[in-house]
Formats: structure tokens, C-alpha cells, sequence
């Protein structure tokens, strides 16, 4: 109602234009976000909004106002860093999962559940959060080697859409079309498990070589041998030593 | 965490003793305080000391003396206790416990230097007693009667005297004149205002007399003289027209008879001839023997020779004071003399003992006299003797006595049963190591092998009142064995028992006739030999029969029951058929009650899990009263009559009562009460015995009925001041037993057991274990386990004694100065019994010649447990002592397992603690385990008193610094250290990358080793000051420890606080916090506390029995055992807590002590529920039992059944 009566359109109109920029806002928000779990605006407590993508989290007024920020130049950027951070993490984690796997196998991941779950990570939200979504990648990939089984062309196919260009070499390999035969179909699946094996075994391989070396320095380090910044061993003068003892500095060239 | 503590071993030492007749009567009697309990002793006929009570008091009793108000029969005890109170006790023959007659309070409790309860002086009529505080204070309270004759104590009459301290105090006997109290006293006042400590080397004691005017009710200090400056010990002189009064004072090297107005008469105690010149002769016990007559003294000397003192005298007037040497045994803290010939020495350490009087030491012997004692210008001359055999003393008896336990530790090397209590006992020449097995000891008296497996065995008499059985009956397969017991034990064939059978059951039967049942028939052997047989009828044969005196009952195949009775002439007249739905598993009939003409009840077992009561009763024979169903068919039953008794043996009365006990087949025991009147079954209870089915049989101990249960090990149930105990005996696997009297042995048990026939007598009855003892050489101090051998490597090491060696060769000198002296004697002796002469001066007896107090002694022993063989025994030399030791694994070293022992030399605790070195040997294994081979020695700073292998290198801590070492080849070699630790490093337990530090006088710290880094971290620790004297590692966050006041804790790292650590990957944060005034930045938290009373010098996570959850066993300088038991449940911690709440209050502890606060002496107990409190309960008189029982909403009986189910789960 206007203060002088009547009936004024203004401020009906001007309520209608709140209430499209608050609708207008949300749809183009959920685009905009990537998933539900990673918003790109709060609405705190006071009502008012912040931005939760632009690093210095603006705090805005209004839904118009935010949705005039979001237009800006600033936050597209912003939005764009955003969005190639986040890939280049899931790239990362991909990697991580594939060696993971490879190097130690399956019983690897239990443990880590296990370890996970006795030594009270629920207090780390972040080491919780990366465990779980090692978790299910590593199941999706699990239900999936059923799918080539069950020798469904199409399955296959959904599969290789399903995984991307970063997964591992190895079963890049297999993904070459190999006709229709059921036979053709054990015989790439055999081929597929070696390779696996193989790719395994160099993995393992890399990996305890790593720590064999690393076993040896704690040997030297604990033996009382110090390094120097140039990585020289030298004695530690406060410990004893035998007279043929070993010098890490001969014997971990 | 709750705990349930229980003492599975009763304290062995003594701290004081006193003798009195107080049952009444002729008898006499010891009372004996073994720090928290005291007991009652008395020598039986047979020169046995049997207990007669054991009561824990819950308080360190401190002084114990006997009283008699005049012309009363009957003596009092006195005692002296931390609970700053003087309490009265009266022993209650007829309730069989001891009756606090008076209480009274007057002082703060706790052990205190003013409060008094150190010493306590009777008057030797009786009328008064003094109690004396270390320091200052001394309450005189003035007994009588009053017109019920009922004794009164008056308020206490002060004598204090302030900066005095006493010594000694005695009561003057001056017959009927005022009581007059003598004491030995140093004041101090002036000593502590003089700086300079010219008063202080000036001091004098002082021998002082207090009078208690009875008249004014007044004491009065009535005469004071200086004494020797050595003087400790004051004895009564008998007085009053039995002697000259006054007292004897002992000093070093001297005896000096005093009195008020009467000149010293002294005389000096004689020497062993091998004692070094600047050691002096102190006597440390004294008995008095008086007869009408005539009296004398033994004094004991710190070296165990005990003299013999008398006085010449004419009336007051003492003319010659007579020290002669008497014997000579271990060192005492106690003499006792009985009026019955018999001397109780209660002694220091180890074992004590009860010698009977061969002689009064007449005969001529060294001597000393006051007549004799010469003054030269170096002072008195000495008198030599050497000690000898004992000649007037002969020991029937002993006590054992595990005083004090060095290190224990549970292990089940010989793969027995339950697994074995290996103590370190003892000290010095009467050092042992000591395998306690829970159960009875047994005496074997004879093994006799068959000529083929036996199947069962009794014993038989010829006639009821015959003492002692006529036969041993053996049944085998297809035969039966007649042995006759005489002298020897031989076949007989004129027995009339049927040779070509298998019995079933043999017994006597009425007066004096025999019955053999066999499975065709019933063979009744008239006195005057006819024969009667009764057949079964048709193709039936019996499998089972129940008989006593005059019933017998058989069971045909094929569950018919026929019931015989013994009418007037003797003759088996059949009464009653019945048939059962089955066969019968098993039957049994009580024996005749006394006064009756047959027992009630018969007990029948069915292969359909029941047991059913029949009467025999005339007016409803066989008439089903009731039925029980079990979880497994019975295999035995037993029905088992407890007499009503009032004042028995042990005193104590029992309602009458009947016990069905049945054995099943899954190796239960299974107890009912069964009702006198209506055969109901009641209040069951059920044990698990072994994997064998318990065959059970009746037995007699102490003239009681008891029962004998074979399962896969044998057990005894009998009744033990006023307790059923349920006990395995520790002996092999038993098929068949019977009881067994003859003249050799009165109450003996044979059974066959394989092929052979085995007769013994169980012994000390009420034990919880029985010991097996190995003899050692010095004290022991640890010992552990050469994983791969299982051998053990003991160290023992002790101060001021001679090496082996240089004893040998002192002896051998000795001996032949002595042969050369007294040519004669050794003449008379003979060259025959040389054996006898050599055990008669044993080490164990005479102790180690003393050697300066700087010299140490100490060997590495390697002993097989299973045969007590030493199979290596490395002397350590040049004044080496050893003081820790542990086995070590040094990862990818070529050796496997070795030891190391951490020693110190020359070490010396006064007037400072100094060493020359220390030092940590490395000995290598070899001969398979059996012997050791020095690898090398390296030396350190200090005494490493804690070894540890961790993470294939040694731990060792050494003073303050705990340091890593790596073998190196000539030494050891130091790899890492940290100084951090606040004293001395007393024990070190690894459990991953963590390491438990406990310090002697800081409790625990937590520590962790990082690699990369090559440090070691403290990273928690306690807040609480202890004095660590005992360590163990409970879980990764969790130590037990125990601290030299007497308390044992549980300490936990909490669990967020261990969870940072662990996950802490950089270690940064352990790196980097500081905590404040020094201290780590964590703290670990007391989750258990409690105040054992004694000081615990080992600990051990163990379980007692085959499969039972773990408890925590501790030992105790006492000589004691206990165990600590986690609760599962919610129900019985609260249950059990309520109940040590109404005992609390029902039931305070005897000696005054408040319970709760002697169970929080030093810290607030916390989360232990007290089980020797709880276990008093059967104690308490019927009407407050049911009190308590209807406050908890249980029957006394369920109670007691929930006691003995928690004393199952440890023991």
C-alpha cells in the first residue's frame, strides 16, 4: 500500500522483480555448482549471502545482489581457477588410486578402512573425505570387470565412457575393439591379467626398492649416522661406533 | 576398571609374637602377628604347630604382649597397632574367634613417631599396660575388674616426656608393689640446639623407671641412670620372691643386670671366634623361661647364637650373672618358650620353626661371668666359642614362610594343569627359589606296583571299633585282591572274600561281618566265618551298590532296585523292590546318623540327567522325595553329613547338615543341601573339576568326614575353620581311592592309579599352594626365563659375606682348630657320622661368617626347574654385585639369544652411595642352554638397574639416562641416551616403538623411540610422586605398578592423548611441547588405587587356572600372594560393593583400624573392591548375615555362593 492510498504498482512490481532475481538465482546457482555438496553461495544466519567461491568470500545483502556479483567478472574468473583446481585434484586422486592398488593390492585399501575407522578419523573431515571417495571409485572399478565378464559390447563401451582418458595404460590397452567372438573375448580378458600382473609387478617392484632404501637410511640414521645439508653421512660424535662398521656413504651410492 | 583384590597366600614373616594360654585350660598357645593378620597358634600332640585362627585385621599390627589379671585363668592379648588405638582381645573358644574386649582411642593412626603403639609393657601381675610411641609420648592404663569380673581399663595416665626417644620398654616385676615400667631413653633436646654436634656425640641413654602410684593414680618418673650408649633390649628379672627384680639390659657385646639401688653386675656376651674385630655382638630376641623354682633367659644375638644367662642371687642381691653359650639357630624376631617344653622362633627370614627342649644347656658349654670379666687397657676381655650342632634344642616342626618374595613370576613350564608360582625367596644363606603349585601337598608313604590294572580299591576294618583297617581290597577285571595291613602289607587268601570275581563294593557291614558285592551276587562274611550268599535273580547282574553300615541297596541291569537291612541277628534281609525307569547311573546312602537305626536318604543317578533322593524310611520306603536334574548323566554321588559341632578342633560349630555331591559325566561337581526332614534339594552348586568325570569317595581329615574327588587331577573337600574348601591335591591322575588307616599313618588315602597301588597322606591342611624348595646361595634378586631352554638364570647378590670360596677355606681352618682343640670330643664323636657334622654346620643354620660391609658377593645361576639342577654357576669376582639382568635378542648379530647383566662394584650405600663401576656383561649361551660364556664386559657411570631388549638392541637405564646399546665386538656400543629422567631408573618394559620408564621415586614415563631420527622422547608422564617398587606392562596405554608404602596402581594414557601420538606422523608435536616444571607435556591418569598393606615387590599379569580370565598376581616382602581380578560385569561390581559397604559397617576391622581408611592410607583407594573383607562374611554371626543378605536382597547362602564363585575365577 502506498503512504499516499491507492493502489501503487511500484512497490508490487518491485517485490516481483526480488522475487524473479531470487529464482533466477537459484537454478543458475545449481548450474553453476558442480554438485550439491560444493555450493557456490551460503546464506548465513543473518540472512545475508557470502560467496563462496571468490577467494575473499564476499558477503552480499541480497539474493539481487549476489546474483549481480556472480555476474561479474571477478567471480567468473574466479569460478574458472575453481573448476580447474577441482579437476586437476580428481586427476590426482585418480593416479593415487590406480598406484595404490597396483602396488599393494586390495587388502591395502581394507587396512587403511580399518586404520581409518580404530584410529578415530571421524575428527578429520578432510582424511575422511578422501578415504571415502577412494573407497568409491575403487568399488565402481571393482563392478566393473563383471560388466567385461558378462561380455556386453555395450556395456563395455559405457565402461570406457565411464572411465577417462587418466586411467591406467595398461587397461587403456584392452579397450581396442576385438570383434564379437565370446573366445576372442576370454583370450583379451587373459591378456588383460597379465599385464595387469605385469604392470603390478614393476610397481611393486619400484615401490620396494623405495623402501628397502628408505629401511637402509633409517638403519644408518638410527645406527647414529647424521647428514649434512650437501646429503653427506657423517658420525654423530655423541654415539659409539664399531670398528668395521658400515659407511653409509660407500654403501648407499 | 573395577578390581576384585584377594590374598590367595596369607603373609609368611612375622613381626612379633607372644605365647599365653588363651583357649583356657593347660593348653598353650602363640599369638602371631604376620603384619596384617594375626593367627593363633598351638603344637598338637604330634609337635605339629596347627592354626588354630587367622584373622586379617586391616592395619599394621606393631606390638603384641599377654596379660593375666590375677587368678584368672585365662590370658588376654594386647595389641599395639597403626590405628592409634589400644585394643584388648579375648580369644572365644566356642565361636572359634577373637572377642575385642576393649578399644581405646588415643591417637591420629598411621605409623607416627609420637603416637604411641611401637612398644608396648605389661605389668607382670597384670594391672596395668604401657603403651609407647617411638618418641615422646607414654600412656599407662590401668586394668582391673569389676564386680562381674568382667575387665575394665581405665584412662590413660600420661608419662610423656618430650624430645626422648625410647628404645625399649619393659614391666618391672616387683610383685605386688606398685607396677614400675622400665625403659631405655636418649634425649635429644640439647643435641638439637647444638650446632657444632658436640651434644649430639655426647648423648646418653638412659635406663628409667616409671612408677604407677595405684593409690594416687599418678606415674611417676621414680629413677633415671645412665646406661651403654649401645644399649636396645631391656628384659624382665622375675621378682617378687622369685627373684631379684629389676632388669636385664642388653648393649653390645655386653649383658648388665640393673636394678634401683643395686650395682651393676655385667658380663660380656661371647664372640664367635671368626667374627672381625670391629663388629659387635647385639642381641635381638629374648625369651624367658620361669618355673617355680628357677628361671633362665635366652638371648638371641644377630648372628642366631642364642645364650643362655642366669642369675646367681640371694633374695634382692644379684652375685654373678652367667652368659653361656645354648644353640644356635636362624635369627629370630620372636622366642617364645611354652611351659610345654616346646621353643617357637619365629624367625626374620624364611622359614620358622618349633624345637622341643632336649636339655637346658646343664651341660658344660663356653661361658661367660660376671665373676670372670676382665678390664684391661683396651677394655673387656672377649670369650671365643664356636658354634656347634644344636645339643639342647631339637626342631620337630616348621612353618614355611615364602619371606620376603624377591621376583615371582606365573609360568606352566612342566605343562601341567594350572600353571606354576616361581618365587625368589629368602635372603642370604636361607635364600631359595621356591615352584608353588595351587593345591595340598601330598605325603607319599608307599607306591607298590599290581600285576595287573586295577579297577577299585577299598579299605576295610574287622570290627567297628577297631582303630585302624584289617584290609586292603583291589578289584581288577576278572579278580579280586585280599592284601592284609600289618606291619607289611601282604596277600591273604583266608579272608573269605570270593578271589575269582570283580567287586563291585566291600565293606563292613554291622559290628563286625564283612560284605562283598559282586556283580552275580552279595557275599555277607560272618565274624565266625560262615558264609551267606544271595544271588541275583534270573540272568540280572548288579551294576551298582550304596551301602553303609547297616543298609545296602544294589542296582540290577536294567534299573531294579532291591534294598536290603541288617535285622537284629545279623542276618541281610531283603526289604524293598523298586523299579527305576533306566538304569541307574550311580547311587549312594548316607552313612547311619549317629543314635539312628539307617540313614533316610538314598540318592539314585539316572543316564536321564536326574538325580532323585528315595526314602528308606519304613513308613514310605522308596517313596521318590525329590528329583534334581543335572546337565550330564552323574557318574558318582556322595552324600556327605556334616556334624552339628560346637567347639571342635578348630573351635568352631556347625548346624548339622546333609551334601548330595555328584560327579557328571562333563567333569562337574555338582552341590546340594539336602533337607534333614523332607529330602528337598537346595541351594545347588556347580564346579568344573576336569575333563574327567569325578568319581567321588569319602575320606577322613582331622576326624572329620571329608570327600575325595578324582577328576583328571584329585581334589579334597573338607572343612577348614568353619569353611567348606574345595582343593586339588597336587599329585597325578587317580582312578579309584579309598580312605586308609594304620598305625604308620592315621589318615591316609590309598588308590590305584595305572598298575599300581599308591598310599599318602595329604598335608597342611588350608594351604592354598605347596611348595617345591630349591636352596640358593645369596639373595636373589631377579631372574628370568631362557626363552628356547626354558632354564632359569638367577642373579643373587649379598653385602658384607664371603665368597665361596673363602668360606671353604675358613671352615676347613676352623674345623681343624677345632678338631685340634677339643681332641677328645672329636674323639668321642667318631669319624662316622663326618656327613652329619658337615649338615650340622650348614649355612642355612649358622649363617654366612661377616665379612666388612663393603664387600660384596654375587653369582649368575643358570637351573633346570624341572629337576632343581645347577647347571652353571658363574661367582662374579673382584667385589662385583649383580642387579639386573635380561635376555637379548641383537637383530642381525650372529649370537641368537643372550643375556645381560647389569653389576655394579664396590658399591657402598653409607655414608654416601658410591660405586667404583658399573658394568654390563654380555654372556652367551651355551651347551645348549645349560651354561654361560662371558662375551665381554662394558663399563658404565652408574648401577644399571633396569635391562631391556628393544627393537633388537638393549635398553638399559643407568642412574638418570636411559641408553640404547648395540652389540659392538668388544663392547657395547652407545647409541642413543636421553638424561631426562628425574632419579634413578629402576625398570624399563617395551611394547612396539613404546617404551615405560619407571623411575624410583617419579612413577612412570611413557617414552617413544624415532628412528629417523636416532632420539628418544618422553612424552608422558605421572604427576603423582611414587616410589616405584614393583612394575608391569597391563596393555599399550596401561601400567601396574606398586610403590614402597604398600599401594598398587593402575596408570592409563588416556586415549585421545595416545591417539595424537600415534597418528602424529612428524613426531613434531612429542618433539616440541614442553611440559610445565619440566615434566612431559602429557599426563597419564591413576585409574586404580589400592592400599595392599604390604610392600609388593613384583607384579605379573597371569591366570591361576585353565582357562580363567587374567588377574594380576602380586608377591609381597611378607611373604604374601594376592590377586587382582577385572570385573565383567556391571551386577557385581555393584553387588560386591555393597556388600564391602555393609561389612564396613557390620563387621570393623579387629585391631581398631578403620577399613576404608586403612584402604586409602596413602591415596584414596579407587575402583578395588576389598575381597579379604568381603570374605569375612561367613565369620559373622548368623543373625547379621541375614541382616546384610536381607539389605542386598540375596540369603546368606547365595552370598556365600557368589564368594566362592569369584574365588573360582582367580584360584
Amino acid at each position: 500500500m502506498s503512504t499516499y492510498g491507492g493502489d501503487s504498482w511500484a512497490r508490487e512490481a518491485h517485490h516481483r522483480k526480488r522475487r524473479v532475481d531470487d529464482l533466477m538465482l537459484f537454478p543458475s546457482s545449481s548450474s553453476s555448482s558442480r554438485d550439491a555438496s560444493f555450493p557456490s553461495f551460503k546464506k548465513l544466519s543473518n540472512g545475508k549471502y557470502a560467496c563462496l567461491v571468490c577467494p575473499h568470500n564476499p558477503i552480499l545483502d541480497t539474493p539481487l545482489m549476489l546474483s549481480v556479483h556472480n555476474k561479474g567478472s571477478r567471480h567468473i574468473a574466479a569460478e574458472s581457477r575453481v573448476r580447474a583446481s577441482e579437476l586437476s585434484k580428481r586427476n590426482e586422486l585418480h593416479k593415487r588410486i590406480a598406484l595404490s592398488e597396483d602396488s599393494t593390492g586390495l587388502s591395502s585399501s581394507d587396512i587403511l578402512v580399518q586404520q581409518g575407522k580404530s584410529s578415530g578419523f571421524h575428527n578429520k573431515p578432510l582424511i575422511q573425505k578422501t578415504m571415502k571417495a577412494i573407497l568409491e571409485t575403487k568399488s565402481n572399478q571393482m563392478e566393473n570387470p563383471k560388466f567385461v565378464v558378462a561380455g556386453h559390447k555395450t556395456e563395455l563401451g559405457t565402461r570406457s565412457s565411464v572411465c577417462d582418458s587418466k586411467h591406467s595404460p595398461a587397461t587403456d590397452g584392452i579397450r581396442e575393439p576385438s570383434g564379437n567372438d565370446a573366445c576372442e573375448f576370454s583370450n583379451s580378458n587373459e591378456k588383460k591379467l597379465l599385464m595387469t600382473a605385469a604392470t603390478n609387478k614393476m610397481l611393486t617392484d619400484w615401490h620396494s626398492e623405495f623402501s628397502e632404501c628408505r629401511e637402509k637410511e633409517l638403519k644408518f640414521t638410527s645406527a647414529g649416522w647424521k647428514r649434512d645439508c650437501h646429503g653427506k653421512w657423517y658420525r654423530d660424535e655423541n654415539v659409539e661406533f664399531d670398528s668395521d662398521e658400515e659407511d653409509p656413504n660407500i654403501t648407499l651410492r | 576398571m573395577y578390581l576384585y583384590s584377594l590374598t590367595l597366600q596369607q603373609a609368611g614373616g612375622v613381626v612379633c609374637a607372644t605365647n599365653g594360654n588363651f583357649v583356657g585350660g593347660k593348653t598353650q598357645e602363640i599369638v602371631v602377628a604376620r603384619g596384617k593378620t594375626l593367627d593363633l597358634l598351638r603344637p598338637d600332640d604330634a609337635g605339629k604347630l596347627q592354626t588354630l585362627l587367622s584373622v586379617e585385621v586391616f592395619g599394621a599390627i606393631r606390638s603384641l604382649s599377654q596379660f593375666r589379671l590375677t587368678g584368672s585363668q585365662k590370658d588376654y592379648v594386647v595389641v599395639g597397632s597403626d590405628s592409634g588405638r589400644l585394643v584388648i582381645l579375648e580369644y572365644s573358644r566356642e565361636r572359634n574367634l577373637f572377642h575385642k574386649v576393649h578399644q581405646e582411642t588415643f591417637g591420629k593412626s598411621g605409623c607416627r613417631r609420637i603416637v604411641p603403639g611401637q612398644f608396648l609393657a605389661v605389668d607382670p601381675k597384670g594391672r596395668a599396660v604401657m603403651a609407647t610411641a617411638c618418641e615422646k609420648q607414654k600412656l599407662v592404663y590401668v586394668l582391673n575388674r569389676d564386680a562381674a569380673a568382667r575387665l575394665t581399663i581405665s584412662s590413660p595416665l600420661e608419662a610423656h616426656k618430650s624430645h626422648t626417644i625410647s628404645y625399649s620398654v619393659v614391666g618391672v616385676d616387683c610383685g605386688f608393689d606398685n607396677p614400675v615400667f622400665a625403659a631405655i631413653e636418649l634425649d635429644y633436646s640439647e643435641a638439637d640446639l647444638d650446632p657444632t654436634g658436640q651434644a649430639a656425640a655426647e648423648a646418653q641413654k638412659h635406663l628409667t623407671f616409671y612408677e604407677l602410684d595405684l593409690g594416687l593414680n599418678h606415674v611417676s618418673r621414680k629413677w633415671s641412670e645412665p646406661v651403654d650408649n649401645g644399649a636396645n633390649l631391656l628384659v624382665t628379672v622375675p621378682g617378687g620372691g622369685d627373684g631379684p627384680s629389676g632388669v636385664l639390659v642388653c648393649a653390645e657385646n655386653f649383658v648388665i643386670y640393673k636394678n634401683q639401688g643395686h650395682p651393676d653386675v655385667r658380663a660380656v656376651i661371647p664372640r664367635r671366634a671368626d667374627l672381625p674385630a670391629e663388629r659387635g655382638v647385639l642381641v635381638v630376641s629374648a625369651a624367658t623361661h620361669r618355673q617355680k623354682s628357677m628361671f633362665f633367659f635366652l638371648l638371641q644375638t644377630e648372628y642366631g647364637d642364642i645364650f643362655k644367662v642366669t642369675l646367681e642371687h640371694e633374695g634382692d642381691r644379684v652375685a654373678e650373672l652367667k652368659i653361656k653359650y645354648f644353640d644356635t639357630i636362624p635369627v629370630t624376631c620372636s622366642m617364645c618358650v611354652l611351659k610345654t617344653g616346646f621353643l617357637f622362633a619365629a624367625s626374620e627370614f624364611g622359614n620358622h620353626a618349633l624345637y622341643q627342649f632336649q636339655a637346658i644347656g646343664e651341660a658344660e658349654d663356653v661361658e661367660a661371668s660376671s665373676a670372670t670379666l676382665m678390664e684391661t687397657e683396651e677394655g673387656f676381655q672377649p670369650v671365643f666359642f664356636q658354634p656347634r650342632g644344636l645339643k639342647n634344642l631339637v626342631r620337630i616342626d616348621q612353618i614355611e614362610s615364602l619371606m620376603p618374595i624377591m621376583d615371582m613370576r606365573v609360568m606352566n613350564l612342566f605343562e601341567e594343569e594350572t600353571p606354576q608360582v616361581f618365587t625368589l625367596c629368602g635372603r642370604g644363606p636361607r635364600s631359595s627359589l621356591r615352584i608353588l603349585r595351587p593345591g595340598l601337598a601330598i605325603n607319599e608313604m608307599a607306591v607298590s606296583q599290581l600285576p595287573g590294572t586295577p579297577s577299585a580299591v577299598w579299605t576295610v576294618k574287622k570290627n567297628v571299633n577297631d582303630e585302624f583297617d584289617a584290609y586292603i581290597v583291589v578289584s581288577f577285571v576278572n579278580a579280586t585282591l585280599v592284601l592284609s595291613i600289618g606291619e607289611t602289607i601282604e596277600e591273604v587268601s583266608d579272608s573269605g572274600f570270593l578271589d575269582t570275581t570283580p567287586s563291585l563294593s566291600v565293606s563292613l557291614l554291622g559290628d563286625d561281618s564283612l560284605m562283598q558285592v559282586h556283580p552275580n551276587g552279595i557275599r555277607h562274611i560272618r565274624e565266625d566265618g560262615r558264609i551267606n550268599e544271595w544271588k541275583t535273580p534270573g540272568k540280572k547282574t548288579i551294576v551298582k551298590v550304596g551301602s553303609n553300615r547297616l543298609q545296602v541297596v544294589i542296582a540290577l541291569s536294567g534299573g531294579e532296585l532291591i534294598y536290603f537291612e541288617m535285622d537284629m541277628t545279623g542276618q541281610l534281609m531283603e526289604v524293598e523292590k523298586h523299579e527305576m525307569p533306566g538304569d541307574v547311573a550311580c547311587l549312594d546312602i548316607a552313612p547311619v546318623p549317629e543314635g539312628r537305626q539307617r540313614s533316610r536318604f538314598l540318592a539314585v543317578g539316572s543316564f536321564d540327567n536326574t538325580i532323585r533322593i528315595l526314602s528308606l524310611d519304613p513308613d514310605d520306603c522308596m517313596q521318590i522325595l525329590s528329583v534334581q536334574s543335572v546337565s550330564s548323566p552323574p557318574e558318582s554321588l556322595l552324600l556327605l553329613e556334616v556334624q552339628a559341632s560346637t567347639g571342635g578342633e578348630d573351635g568352631a560349630d556347625h548346624p548339622a547338615s546333609v551334601f548330595l555331591n555328584a560327579g557328571l559325566q562333563n567333569g562337574v561337581l555338582f552341590r546340594t543341601v539336602v533337607d534333614m526332614v523332607t529330602g528337598q534339594l537346595s541351594d545347588t552348586r556347580s564346579r568344573f573339576l576336569g575333563l574327567r568325570a569325578p568319581k567321588l569317595f569319602s575320606a577322613t581329615v582331622r576326624g572329620r568326614q571329608a570327600m575325595l574327588c578324582l577328576s583328571s587331577r584329585p581334589w579334597l573337600g573338607y572343612i577348614h575353620q568353619g569353611h567348606f574348601l574345595l582343593t586339588p591335591l597336587s599329585y597325578e591322575t587317580l582312578e579309584y581311592a579309598a580312605s586308609f588307616s594304620s598305625d604308620q599313618c592315621a589318615e591316609g588315602v590309598v588308590a590305584v592309579a595305572g598298575e599300581a597301588l599308591r598310599i599318602f597322606t595329604i598335608e597342611r591342611l588350608g594351604e592354598t599352594f605347596n611348595e617345591t624348595v630349591v636352596p640358593l646361595r645369596y639373595t636373589p634378586r631377579k631372574f628370568v626365563l631362557q626363552p628356547k631352554r626354558k632354564h632359569l638364570v638367577i642373579i643373587e647378590s649379598d653385602q658384607g659375606a664371603f665368597t665361596a670360596e673363602e668360606r671353604d677355606a675358613a671352615r676347613k681352618e676352623c674345623l681343624e682348630a677345632a678338631g685340634m682343640g677339643e681332641n677328645g670330643n672329636a674323639m668321642e664323636n667318631g669319624g662316622g657320622d663326618e656327613e652329619e657334622k658337615e649338615d650340622a654346620l650348614s649355612d642355612e643354620q649358622y649363617g654366612y661368617p661377616k665379612a666388612e660391609s663393603d664387600k660384596w658377593v654375587s653369582c649368575i645361576r643358570v637351573l633346570d626347574p624341572r629337576t632343581g639342577n645347577t647347571t652353571c654357576l658363574l661367582e662374579l669376582q673382584e667385589n662385583e654385585a649383580a642387579f639386573s639382568l635380561c635376555t637379548v635378542n641383537f637383530h642381525d648379530k650372529e649370537y641368537g639369544t643372550l643375556l645381560a647383566v647389569g653389576t655394579a662394584k664396590g658399591l657402598q650405600f653409607w655414608p654416601k652411595r658410591s660405586l667404583a663401576a658399573g658394568f654390563i656383561h654380555i654372556y652367551r649361551f651355551v651347551e645348549e642352554g645349560k651354561s654361560l660364556e662371558l662375551v665381554h664386559k662394558t663399563q658404565v657411570e652408574g648401577i644399571p638397574l633396569a635391562l631391556c631388549q628393544f627393537q633388537g638392541r638393549l635398553l638399559a637405564g643407568i642412574g638418570s639416562v636411559l641408553r640404547l646399546y648395540d652389540l659392538g665386538k668388544r663392547r657395547l656400543l652407545r647409541k642413543c641416551e636421553n638424561k631426562l629422567f628425574p632419579n634413578t631408573i629402576v625398570s624399563i618394559h617395551t611394547y612396539r616403538d613404546r617404551i615405560y620408564v619407571g623411575d624410583i621415586q617419579e612413577s612412570f614415563h611413557y617414552c617413544k623411540y624415532r628412528r629417523d631420527e636416532n632420539q628418544l622422547y618422553i612424552f608422558a608422564d605421572d604427576s603423582v610422586p611414587r616410589w616405584l617398587t614393583a612394575s608391569h606392562h597391563i596393555d599399550f596405554d596401561t601400567m601396574a605398578g606398586a610403590d614402597k608404602f604398600g599401594n598398587v596402581y593402575f596408570v592409563r594414557l588416556s586415549q585421545d592423548v595416545s591417539d595424537e601420538i600415534e597418528e602424529d606422523p612428524t613426531g613434531g608435536k612429542i618433539k616440541w611441547e614442553q611440559g610445565k616444571l619440566n615434566g612431559a607435556p602429557n599426563k597419564v591418569e591413576e585409574i586404580v588405587q589400592f592400599h595392599v598393606g604390604d610392600v609388593v615387590t613384583c607384579l605379573q599379569k597371569a591366570s591361576l587356572i585353565p582357562g580363567g580370565g587374567e588377574c594380576v598376581i602380586y608377591g609381597t616382602v611378607m611373604g604374601s600372594l594376592g590377586a587382582l581380578l577385572p570385573f565383567t560385569s556391571r551386577e557385581d561390581v555393584d553387588f560386591f560393593s555393597h556388600l564391602e559397604m555393609h561389612m564396613r559397617q557390620e563387621h570393623p576391622p579387629l585391631c581398631g583400624r578403620d577399613h576404608m581408611a586403612f584402604r586409602s592410607a596413602y591415596f584414596p583407594v579407587k575402583d578395588v573392591i576389598d575381597g579379604d573383607l568381603c570374605e569375612q562374611f561367613p565369620t559373622l554371626p548368623p543373625d547379621l548375615q541375614r541382616k546384610i543378605a536381607d539389605e542386598l536382597d540375596r540369603t546368606p547362602g547365595e552370598i556365600l555362593k557368589k564368594l566362592e564363585d569369584v574365588r573360582n575365577k582367580i584360584i
